[in-house]
């Protein structure tokens, strides 16, 4: 019976390593983990451009941009410097001698806590991004990272993709624009004075209920925009496509005065509530859906 | 009558040609059309397939007398060739291979039934869905392209593709406001359309790639 527990019991911590070093990222012979320290002003700005890897930004605490950062290749290094008046930090991604790297070796992952109001810029070619919780603006691009970006008050939010898939959530009082030409856009609890998203083929998903009195506008050729509204939402809503199908199964008023005559099945206008924010869905060819929440 | 009404009715369309109301929906429906027009292809085909693996008897018996030239058969017993040379070949029966054959005829004619799912129009033409072959990119998106290559190629597929996209939306953006300069709406896809070029090409040039 001992002997049986012994085994058991070896068996498991042999199960819970292999599991371990399973979930763990390969450390290979020339990652380097660097630590970074930067003075900023308060309403200085972080630019961070990084080809390949993962970039994500989080508050910090003090005046500090604090950098954590590792490459995977002695022939790649991350530059640091800050303005002589610590208005702005650059972190820039370098290959040195113009060598070619292997996709594993071009990566770095950077892990970057922000001051309290400071804004960031990131850009990457196929790096995802997560910025989460900062109180600064936020200007994002990607050719093809994922970009995440959460909890964010009272501020600019810019995001450019190509073929990025963009998430938004608890985004408020925002002035947020957004422009992707392939990748799709999801926004849940994003509210603010303006909110604007462009898209060529990406599909457009918003849940919410447009608070703030603001300017809604999704715009796109032929990807879906999908819309959930709840019952409180006080909206001024139009919708437009030119080739494809418009369809409502929200409970709107009809609108006395529109500037164009609403066609059955390609557009419709209505109030919900006293229709503080102006919503406009509008599509090439693309099918445009507004559902109650 | 709608398409799926019609489906159900296929298999006695195909073989007696249907009565006035499906005869109708064929005419107006381009979808169904073409598939009948298919499965009416495939059945003559198979009816085409078959005899055309069943060999003349000339060769059964060619073969049956190489085999005694050879002492591969001998003499007082009858190869199964022989007795198949031996019946008349309006009643000879199906070899293996027409009996294989007729099975993957028959398949296929099922999996065509089982996907078919009709295309129904559902939106105007565009300048996205008209061609099947991707737009060959011009003048400067081909410049562009070519730094892009050279530069990012793990995102050369990616600025190509869309390049493609926002160039099928100018396209049919433009198209809409000379239909009807008046339409706010296409005049505003118009613009919209343009600045996702705009921001290929900035994208493309300024910052993000290293």
């Amino acid at each position: 019976m001992t002997r049986l527990i012994f085994a058991a019991g070896i068996g498991s911590v042999v199960a819970l390593a292999t599991a371990g070093a399973l979930a763990l990222p390969p450390v290979l012979p020339n990652d380097t983990r660097n630590e970074t320290r930067m003075e900023i002003a308060a309403d200085g700005t972080v630019n961070v451009i990084n080809s390949a890897g993962v970039v994500n930004v989080h508050p910090g605490t003090g005046r500090q941009v604090v950098v954590v950062y590792t490459t995977h290749s002695p022939n790649l290094e991350v530059d640091t410097s800050t303005s002589p008046d610590r208005q702005r930090v650059e972190i820039r991604t370098h290959v040195l001698h113009e060598q070619k790297l292997s996709p594993e070796e071009s990566r770095v992952e950077y892990d970057i806590a922000m001051p309290a109001g400071a804004s960031v810029n990131v850009s990457t070619a196929t790096a995802p991004i997560t910025v989460d919780g900062v109180s600064g603006d936020v200007e994002l691009s990607s050719n093809t990272g994922e970009i995440v970006v959460r909890n964010v008050a009272k501020a600019h939010v810019h995001i450019r993709g190509i073929a990025s898939a963009i998430s938004l959530s608890n985004i408020t009082r925002g002035h947020v624009e957004i422009t992707s030409t392939g990748g799709a856009v999801q926004m849940g609890g994003v509210t603010g004075p303006l909110v604007s998203v462009g898209t060529t083929s990406g599909n457009i998903t918003y849940k919410g209920d447009c608070s703030g009195g603001g300017e809604y506008r999704l715009t796109t050729h032929s990807g879906a925009i999908d819309v959930t509204l709840p019952p409180t939402a006080s909206v001024d809503l139009t919708a437009r496509s030119v080739s494809g199908s418009v369809v409502n199964d929200f409970p709107l008023q009809e609108k006395s005065h529109v500037s164009f005559v609403p066609k059955a099945g390609s557009s419709f206008a209505g109030t919900s509530n006293s229709g503080s924010s102006s919503v406009e869905l509008q599509s090439f060819n693309g099918r445009i859906r507004v559902k109650k929440q | 009558m709608n398409c799926k009404e019609f489906q159900e009715v296929l298999p006695y369309i195909i073989e007696s040609g249907g009565n006035a109301e499906e005869e109708e929906h064929l005419r107006t429906c381009p979808a169904c059309a073409e598939l009948v027009q298919d499965l009416r292809y495939i059945a003559t085909q198979a009816k085409l397939l078959l005899p055309m693996h069943d060999p003349s008897p000339r060769v059964w018996t060619g073969i049956e007398q190489s085999l005694h030239q050879e002492s591969l058969l001998r003499e007082g017993r009858t190869s199964l060739w022989g007795h198949v040379t031996s019946i008349p070949a309006p009643a000879k029966s199906w070899t293996p291979v027409g009996w294989v054959m007729a099975a993957l005829v028959l398949t296929a004619f099922s999996l065509v039934l089982i996907n078919y799912h009709p295309q129904l129009p559902t939106t105007a033409p565009s300048a996205q869905n008209m061609s099947a072959q991707p737009v060959p990119l011009e003048g400067d998106d081909q410049q562009l392209m070519g730094r892009v290559s050279q530069q990012a190629p793990d995102v050369r597929r990616a600025y190509e593709d869309n390049l493609r996209e926002v160039n099928a939306y100018i396209t049919d953006a433009r198209q809409a406001v000379e239909r009807d300069p008046e339409d706010a709406v296409a005049r505003e896809q118009l613009q919209d359309a343009y600045q996702q070029k705009q921001m290929l090409y900035e994208m493309a040039t300024v910052r993000t790639l290293p």
